[in-house]
């Protein structure tokens, strides 16, 4: 891990982004956008779960940079085929640099921004704020990357739309990553953790779902078919479409007259 | 009497794409103004610092300045085969046949658009007397496959990703669907940017039936593309 490397991923975003398009120097920055990621997105990431404590601190700390380099891992050749269908096509080694510099530099700052977060946390924020402050960080971490990553598309034709483009797949891809290895934030008063969740539908479908409930629609659940289901292994029990893992909001029980 | 196939080789030397532009008897290894080119925007926009670095994507996307039949079946096969790594990923849902199923149903679809449409909107052109000549055609062809296969082929990670994780059969069409869109969006404004670009010097009255002329087959090619996919592949609905 360089310090030079890490002070221009900070202070220099044009300089390290210039050096990521041309191929210059880009082992020493990818090796410490690399470490900077599994730092600071690991502090994040026990940060979010020392809002239950206990192992869901360990969990959270090695499923947020999982989530994180599963990400760019998926998004990386979509990177690189978009920049080269819009106008770029640079080489792949150059866009991987590009992603990771930019994820890096989102990391730092999610470092940064853990001790703050901690902190309102131990004051005793509540479930739902604890999820915007979270996401709060994020966004800021998210800016931050978008600082390298719009330099990095120089100022030639379709910058905009690649970058946005960029944005739409990582954000999709990054939404279903996270998704399947939720949970992250979970209620104190929670009291069996798993790693990973049962599968409930995906990123989409939750949104979809939201957006409906937001409206007062609500759905009945849809029972699938075996025979349209993914021929994969999954957390899903046999004929079930929820499974109880105790991270699940449970329903009140209702007084009898 | 067959002459052997490279024995076309520089029988058709293309029109150069734009005054000053880098147009190259090799093809280009990942120069900066044909990388812009590719875009069809002007190329004073472009500002690079440094040249890039070569790159298989920048060979694969180059304009020549030649027209070579042999370099443009080559391109034209890795833009399929590259697409077929899509139709792989939107297999994995399924497995077993549907990877095979898939990876020939999404090729297909711009097989038939460039083998069905590109000849026919030759021949209309043509019969407006646009300045474009069939290896014109062909190169824009050839090219805009390669750069549909490459996009989808960079979205395939993404899309085994969406398909495999989806519950509903619903949301694992959709994610499949969004990159099939997006690829062949891409592929189409390269084709069309590419054979408006040739007409650039034309007269105004033939331009504009030009451009109906490419309404038209983009709306074919849409029309076909969706046909062949959701006939053909299995997380569409269709292969039944």
């Amino acid at each position: 891990m360089s310090a030079a490397v890490l002070s221009r991923l900070l202070r220099d975003p044009g300089e390290i982004a210039a050096s990521c398009r041309e191929d210059r120097d880009v082992r020493a920055i990818a090796v410490t956008s690399l470490l900077s990621i599994l730092a600071g997105a690991a502090a994040f990431g026990g940060v979010i779960g020392s809002f239950r404590g206990g192992p869901q601190i360990v969990y959270a700390a090695l499923k947020v940079p999982l989530a994180l380099l599963a990400t760019l891992a998926v998004c990386a050749p979509a990177f690189h085929a978009l920049c080269a269908g819009l106008g770029r096509a640079w080489p792949m080694r150059s866009i991987i640099a590009l992603s990771l510099a930019s994820a890096g530099r989102s990391a730092l700052v999610l470092l940064a921004l853990s001790p703050a977060l901690w902190l309102l946390y131990d004051r005793g924020l509540g479930y739902h704020s604890a999820a915007l402050a979270a996401s709060f960080a994020y966004a800021i971490a998210g800016l931050a990357a978008l600082g390298v990553l719009v330099r990095g598309l120089d100022r030639g034709p379709g910058r905009v739309l690649t970058a946005l483009s960029f944005m739409l797949v990582f954000f999709a891809v990054g939404g279903q990553t996270s998704w399947i290895l939720r949970p992250y934030l979970v209620r104190p008063r929670t009291e069996h953790i798993p790693f990973v969740r049962a599968r409930e539908g995906g990123f989409a479908d939750a949104l979809y779902m939201s957006s409906r409930s937001a409206r007062d629609v609500y759905d009945e659940p849809e029972r699938l078919d075996p025979r349209t289901l993914p021929d994969v292994p999954t957390f899903q029990a046999p004929g079930g479409w929820q499974v109880d893992d105790g991270t699940a909001p449970r329903a009140l029980p209702v007084r009898q007259p | 009497m067959h002459a052997p196939a490279s024995s076309m080789d520089g029988v058709f030397p293309l029109p150069r794409a734009r005054d000053g532009a880098q147009v190259t008897d090799e093809p280009s290894r990942g120069d900066p103004l044909s990388s812009n080119e590719l875009a069809g925007s002007p190329a004073d926009e472009a500002a690079p610092a440094a040249p890039l670095p070569p790159s298989f994507t920048a060979e694969l996307l180059a304009e020549d300045a030649v027209f070579r039949p042999a370099r443009e079946l080559r391109r034209f096969g890795i833009g399929l085969g590259l697409s077929a790594l899509y139709g792989l990923s939107l297999g994995a849902r399924q497995g077993g046949k549907a990877f095979f199923l898939h990876a020939a149903g999404v090729p297909a679809a711009l097989l038939a658009v460039a083998a069905l449409g590109v000849p026919a909107l030759y021949i209309a052109l043509a019969l407006f007397d646009a300045p474009i000549e069939p290896p014109r055609a062909i190169t824009a062809a050839s090219r805009a496959t390669a750069q549909a296969g490459l996009v989808l082929a960079g979205l395939a990670p993404a899309a085994a990703l969406f398909v495999v994780s989806s519950d509903l059969p619903r949301t694992a069409a959709v994610a499949g669907m969004a990159g099939l869109i997006l690829g062949g969006a891409i592929g189409l404004r390269l084709l069309l940017g590419e054979l408006r670009r040739a007409l650039r010097e034309a007269k105004v009255a033939l331009q504009l039936t030009a451009a109906l002329g490419f309404v038209g087959f983009g709306v074919f090619a849409v029309a076909l593309a969706a046909r062949i996919w959701t006939a053909a592949l299995p997380v569409l609905g269709g292969g039944r």
